[in-house]
């Protein structure tokens, strides 16, 4: 009945412990088999506050105030004021949560992504308010959020992965005092299979938490009046990698972007009561873009600081067809710029997932400057810089031939000309820049880079 | 058997890592006394600390944000006491310009971002830095900073602190010991090159073990020219 040989006793154990991981194929096609169309009530009720969770209340109050403290927070009151204003209609009306105070916040990074704190604070990252197109996508990544903080999901996570570590704690000490023998050998094999199993576990129980606040999001969308479909949509915003960052790993805390936007639209398909028309969401669009303009000038600083040109591009691009103004023309320059030798849009290979670790394994090596040097060595590379210094160029002089020109397109073209080494240009724009902007907190830079050409130019 | 023998090669590496001189790397321009670092700004240091339980790791705000003060303090005080180097006042303490200068405080945390984003580059061939490879460029006079500042420190830091039934635990089946790891980086102030990298490392509870950290700071800076006259 059991096998007798100790390696095949071994055997059978492994198959054992793989069989009953989430990772097993019978708990994956558990999973694509679960049904989508019903979802738990939108608070949990139940709930109790214990000691545990007290302290990741207590952590949660502390990354707020560090988060406004560390500059990390958008102070721009416009876009605040909008973002806390769709929230709040998202959330149930006369709904009471204990230790919960909402608060809508806008963080300083080009990155796309959101975050919900238990107590309360819903945070959206500047990348992610330029990435989307209208409020009621806004509205599907805050429905997203507020469903973890209203199904208290950081405190559930936090105990149910208590008691995986604890049970894998228990499982090293069993391991490092196990007997020898078969029953050694058996023990040893179990005690160290199963971390990757509770690691699995608790990742998947993550995702399974991530697909219930996108179902839960989608009711509380529809209840709120905000187009559901937006919902699928942002998950296709989300799935375009332009700077081939999105790594798929062995363990994800996320179901996939394909997996999402699947069920999304199955769930959807399943109570499609209301499909909002084009026009609709053309004429949100444009009020959306209005409001947020001034937040995605700043976003396109974030990003070029960061490096993240081709994002840069994308969107300056958009800024610029929705409001031709010297500003957006001049953030379309400064990503043209930025982009250097690289190419406009990442290659197939590029974009497959041996190539992101590639890459990221490089950016690990080399810094951008280098990155830009040896692109720079390349026959394609220095075609890429001819093309965006030409463009880079253009827009910087539509900059300053529109109404109202922005300043700062001078000090664009003088870093341009310096780069190609036509120093007198340089200064004269450098100059031009340091006579309109008197003030500018860049000023000692420009002073220095303007001595330092007068010496070469000499 | 085998487990309580990796363990203790990985606590003895640990341990005698830490009395070890740090690794410290030096940009030429300092070591040919080409510049020297007189007065220095020090910005507002992030060291993050956990509790390492039975139960997994702890978040440790209160206490991260108390030693990352700390860390600040110690590492001027060092400066002065072994290298005669003088702390200016950092740009806007972003405590104070809360709710005034925006784009000050926005400034300040861009730098910080990219030193951030620098770090890894570091670490992955800290020896680099004795090449002049690393530079932050020269937007580091965006700081606006004092006239007489030569350099900014920067500092990153994590550590881990044991519960008592983690430190029977680790006792009984092994695992890391408590520790702080800091990783400093000292820039120059008017072109933004890297001018010394340290990352001190001792075993002990970071939040507690004041001493280690001073002796750790002193270590870290070894090699760093005392100011003359």
């Amino acid at each position: 009945m059991f096998p007798r040989k100790p390696r095949n006793l071994i055997v059978a154990a492994l198959c054992f412990c793989i069989a009953f991981t989430p990772l097993s194929p019978f708990a994956l096609a558990q999973k694509k088999t679960a049904p989508v169309e019903a979802t738990p009530p939108p608070v949990r009720e139940e709930f109790k506050f214990g000691k545990v969770d007290m302290e990741v209340l207590e952590e949660a109050d502390l990354l707020d105030v560090r988060l406004e403290r560390d500059g990390l927070v958008l102070t721009d009151g416009p876009s605040n004021a909008f973002v806390r204003r769709v929230g709040q209609s998202l959330i149930p009306h006369g709904l009471e949560l204990e230790k919960v105070s909402w608060r809508f916040r806008i963080v300083r990074d080009p990155q796309p992504n959101a975050f919900a704190l238990p107590n309360g604070s819903v945070y959206v990252t500047t990348g992610l308010m330029t990435l989307i197109d209208n409020e009621s996508q806004l509205a599907a990544i805050l429905a997203h959020e507020l469903t973890h903080v209203m199904r208290r999901h950081t405190y559930v996570h936090n105990r149910s992965n208590r008691k995986k570590f604890l049970t894998m704690n228990v499982m090293a000490a069993v391991g490092a005092y196990a007997p020898g023998g078969v029953v050694g050998a058996v023990i040893m094999v179990v005690t160290t299979v199963a971390p990757f199993i509770m690691m699995a576990t608790m990742y998947g129980y993550s995702r399974d938490l991530e697909r219930e606040a996108d179902l839960k999001g989608i009711d509380m969308m529809i209840s709120a009046e905000y187009a559901p479909e937006e919902m699928v949509n942002v998950m296709k915003l989300l799935d375009r990698d332009f700077e081939g960052e999105n790594i798929r790993l062995f363990y994800n805390d996320h179901p996939s972007l394909d997996e999402r936007i699947k069920y999304l639209s199955g769930y959807l398909g399943a109570r499609a009561d209301k499909v909002t028309h084009q026009m609709e969401l053309n004429r949100e669009r444009a009020a959306y873009f209005k409001t947020v303009e001034p937040l995605m000038r700043h976003n396109l600083q974030l990003a070029i600081k960061a490096g993240r040109a081709r994002s840069a591009v994308y969107h300056a691009q958009r800024l610029v067809d929705f409001h031709e103004d010297s500003e957006n023309l001049f953030w379309l320059a400064e990503s043209y710029r930025t982009l250097g030798p690289r190419a406009p849009q990442l290659t197939e290979k590029e974009l497959t997932n041996s190539g992101k670790k590639d890459a990221a394994k490089k950016r690990e090596k080399r810094t951008l400057e280098e990155e830009e040097r040896d692109l720079l060595a390349t026959e394609a590379g220095k075609n890429n810089w001819q093309s965006h210094q030409q463009k880079a160029e253009e827009f910087y002089r539509r900059a300053l031939n529109a109404e109202n020109p922005t300043p700062v397109a001078h000090r664009g073209l003088g870093m341009l000309y310096e780069k190609l080494e036509r120093g007198a240009d340089a200064v004269a724009e450098y100059e031009k820049y340091l006579e309109l902007s008197p003030s500018a907190i860049d000023r000692e830079r420009i002073q220095k880079r303007v001595e330092a050409l007068k010496e070469k130019l000499k | 058997m085998r487990a309580r023998l990796f363990a203790l090669v990985v606590v003895l590496l640990t341990v005698s890592g830490s009395h070890q001189v740090q690794a410290q790397f030096i940009h030429p321009k300092i070591k040919s006394n080409e510049t020297t670092i007189r007065r220095v700004v020090v910005m507002p240091a992030k060291v993050t600390v956990v509790r390492d339980s039975m139960k997994g790791p702890e978040g440790m705000a209160a206490e991260s944000d108390e030693l990352s003060l700390r860390v600040e303090k110690m590492v001027a005080e060092v400066l002065a006491n072994k290298k005669k180097v003088t702390t200016l006042p950092a740009p806007t303490p972003p405590a104070a310009s809360a709710d005034g200068d925006s784009e000050q405080k926005y400034n300040v945390a861009d730098f910080q971002t990219k030193f951030d984003a620098l770090l890894p580059n570091i670490m992955k061939k800290r020896s680099d830095v004795k090449k002049a490879r690393f530079t932050m460029g020269d937007e580091v006079l965006n700081l606006n900073l004092d006239k007489g500042a030569d350099a900014i420190i920067f500092i990153r830091g994590e550590g881990k602190k044991l519960t008592s039934g983690k430190t029977a635990f680790r006792m009984l089946v092994g695992g890391m010991p408590a520790y702080l790891r800091l990783m400093i980086g000292i820039v120059d102030a008017r072109n933004g090159e890297v001018l010394l990298y340290t990352d001190p490392i001792f075993p002990g509870d970071p939040t507690t073990a004041i001493d280690r950290l001073r002796k750790a700071l002193e270590k870290g800076f070894k090699k760093l020219p005392e100011v003359k006259g």
